[in-house]
């Protein structure tokens, strides 16, 4: 079902690397859960809304206030590259 | 005082009664880590300083006269996929080796304020992807009742560490039975609470519109102790919601809820052991007055389907934060990274492991564009049906019951090895599971029995499923069974 190229492609969308000799296991065991999946066709759904969550909740408002959870201090600590208070990044065009 | 023997009841009211000091408490769980978790392989981490110190607090608090909160004391094990400030998360995975939390998750305040002493963090399959615990990136965990088999996952460290006496409670977290499944396999009770019950803030994600934070412990009354310290609104989780919970002790009232069995999980494929557990489970629950009534659960076969297309989907999304820039990443990719794709690439491509990478490339599949339809929106319908299940079960004019008993799992602890090389074979480890979190309805994993480790015998559990935020229900069931 699915074609090498489909796996690049994926791959490619998902900014994921893969090693040439992961192919074919990665192909082989997406193809059979893929696969149990086409029970789902006996299913009639024509006329079932969709389930969009867990949550049964309509909507959660909350006031429109400034806020700190956690302070900016702490969580630039844990960034690996940072210059003047922000990210930094290695150059994004080639 | 013999730690085996404590709960977190006891513990409270032997530290009021100044039979023991917290510091001795904390010190012979500390010891029994260091005796016992070379085999098992339950931490990833232990917090020997921090929890010394925090017991020498609670000790001073007791003979100044002060108050001490429910859970002062108690050593609790947290999985490593919660946030406690300061300290790893790794959800075990090499992407997040390097990573030390910036805040405390919503449950570790909460615990803090309760008290509770971190005795460590504990193993899991990779950002709790699996079944069996096999999937962390670090480490082996193994069923303390046979070394030789896992202890089931995704919470497999959290319910080896109870189960090995090692803590008294833990928390795990629980997307398709990560909590449930361990907690029978391992022989300790697990509650999966319902959707919105507790707070998700900093519990690192995986698949958003199931995943819940829930107690695993030696008894059902301790997980409930835990679980009611942990509930609550939280307007960091706007999912999660305002509800009382009274916890219910009484028996003549418990025994009005009508008990339904649904016939789709009494299936041929279950193992003698299991099927001859659950009997003894009914046969136990009769003689307290319990009533059964056979029910029906038409779409359970379909939501282990359903579910390997919602929660893959949500994956694809919330695994996109690991690229190496706002995370620690790995090192020497960041140092060499030549462009921001490069980097990307790099460190998604080396920091998950085999799971993840699967989950990652499911979802990106079942989003994207000429497939969307078929699998994802189609998923979500049948998920429509699977909950339709359960609310005609509990209505007053269909099913008409009240709580649902079943199988956790047809099978006791497997061997290691037996299902990693197939992740098919691993994903039918949820088969009984994953319809509640689809719901998002309460589920509590209880023993059919007192297991003794080094007994040989492999625990079995059976599920209590509730209505939406009736914890109080199967918790108070829970309860009286194991007084039995």
């Amino acid at each position: 079902m699915l074609s090498k190229k489909d796996l690049e492609k994926l791959a490619e969308l998902a900014r994921l690397e893969i090693k040439p000799h992961e192919e074919e296991k990665l192909l082989k065991d997406l193809t059979s859960i893929l696969g149990h999946f086409e029970e789902l066709k006996e299913i009639d759904t024509a006329n079932v809304a969709p389930l969009l969550g867990g949550t049964s909740n309509i909507n959660a408002f909350r006031n429109d206030e400034e806020t700190e959870n956690v302070p900016k201090e702490k969580a630039l600590e844990q960034f690996p590259k940072k210059s003047k208070g922000f990210l930094k990044v290695p150059p994004v065009f080639e | 005082m013999h730690i085996q023997n404590l709960t977190l009841k006891s513990l409270h009211e032997g530290l009021l009664n100044k039979e023991f000091s917290a510091i001795e408490v904390a010190k012979k769980f500390l010891d029994e880590i260091k005796s016992s978790d070379g085999n098992i392989g339950a931490f990833l981490l232990t917090l020997e300083n921090e929890a010394l110190e925090q017991a020498s607090q609670i000790d001073l608090d007791i003979q100044s006269g002060r108050p001490i909160p429910i859970l002062a004391g108690a050593p609790l094990a947290i999985k490593d996929n919660i946030l406690i400030e300061g300290k790893p998360a790794t959800a075990a995975s090499k992407v997040l080796e390097n990573y030390l939390a910036s805040y405390d998750a919503t449950v570790i305040k909460k615990l803090k304020e309760a008290g509770a002493i971190f005795l460590g963090k504990t193993n899991l399959d990779e950002f709790a992807m699996g079944s069996s615990t096999e999937y962390s990136a670090f480490k082996k965990t193994k069923n303390p009742h046979d070394l030789t088999r896992v202890p089931g996952g995704s919470s497999g460290g959290s319910a080896a560490a109870v189960a090995g006496g090692m803590v008294l409670a833990a928390l795990g977290s629980d997307t398709s039975g990560s909590i449930c499944l361990p907690a029978a396999f391992c022989g300790v009770a697990g509650l999966r609470p319902t959707y919105g019950a507790v707070s998700r803030f900093g519990l690192i994600a995986m698949g958003s519109s199931l995943d819940q934070i829930g107690p695993i412990a030696r008894t059902v009354e301790d997980a409930e102790i835990l679980f009611d310290a942990i509930r609550g609104e939280d307007k960091f989780d706007a999912t999660s919601v305002k509800k009382d919970f009274s916890p219910e002790n009484d028996l003549s009232r418990l025994k009005n809820l009508k008990i339904g069995l649904p016939r789709e999980y009494f299936i041929d494929g279950l193992s003698n052991e299991v099927k001859n557990g659950l009997e003894e489970a009914i046969a136990k629950l009769k003689t307290l007055g319990f009533k059964f009534k056979d029910i029906s659960l038409p779409h359970t076969k379909y939501a282990l389907s359903v579910y390997y297309i919602i929660m893959p989907a949500e994956v694809s999304a919330n695994l996109a934060r690991f690229e190496g820039v706002r995370y620690p990443g790995i090192p020497e990719i960041g140092e060499n990274a030549k462009s921001l794709r490069d980097l990307y690439f790099k460190t998604r491509g080396a920091g998950f492991g085999a799971e993840p990478r699967r989950r990652i490339l499911l979802g990106t599949f079942v989003l994207s564009a000429g497939y969307y339809d078929a699998y994802y929106a189609k998923a979500q319908k049948v998920r429509r049906l699977i909950k339709d299940d359960f609310e005609n079960a509990f209505d007053p004019a269909q099913g008409n019951v009240d709580v649902i008993l079943a199988p956790v799992t047809p099978t006791p602890a497997f061997k290691f090895g037996e299902r990693a090389s197939d992740p098919l074979a691993m994903y039918l480890s949820d088969i009984f599971t994953t319809q509640t979190n689809l719901a998002g309805i309460p589920a509590l994993s209880v023993p059919v029995k007192k297991y003794k480790v080094g007994s040989g015998e492999l625990p079995v559990g059976f599920q209590l499923i509730g209505k939406p935020f009736h914890e109080a229900d199967i918790l108070g069931i829970g309860k009286q069974y194991e007084k039995i």
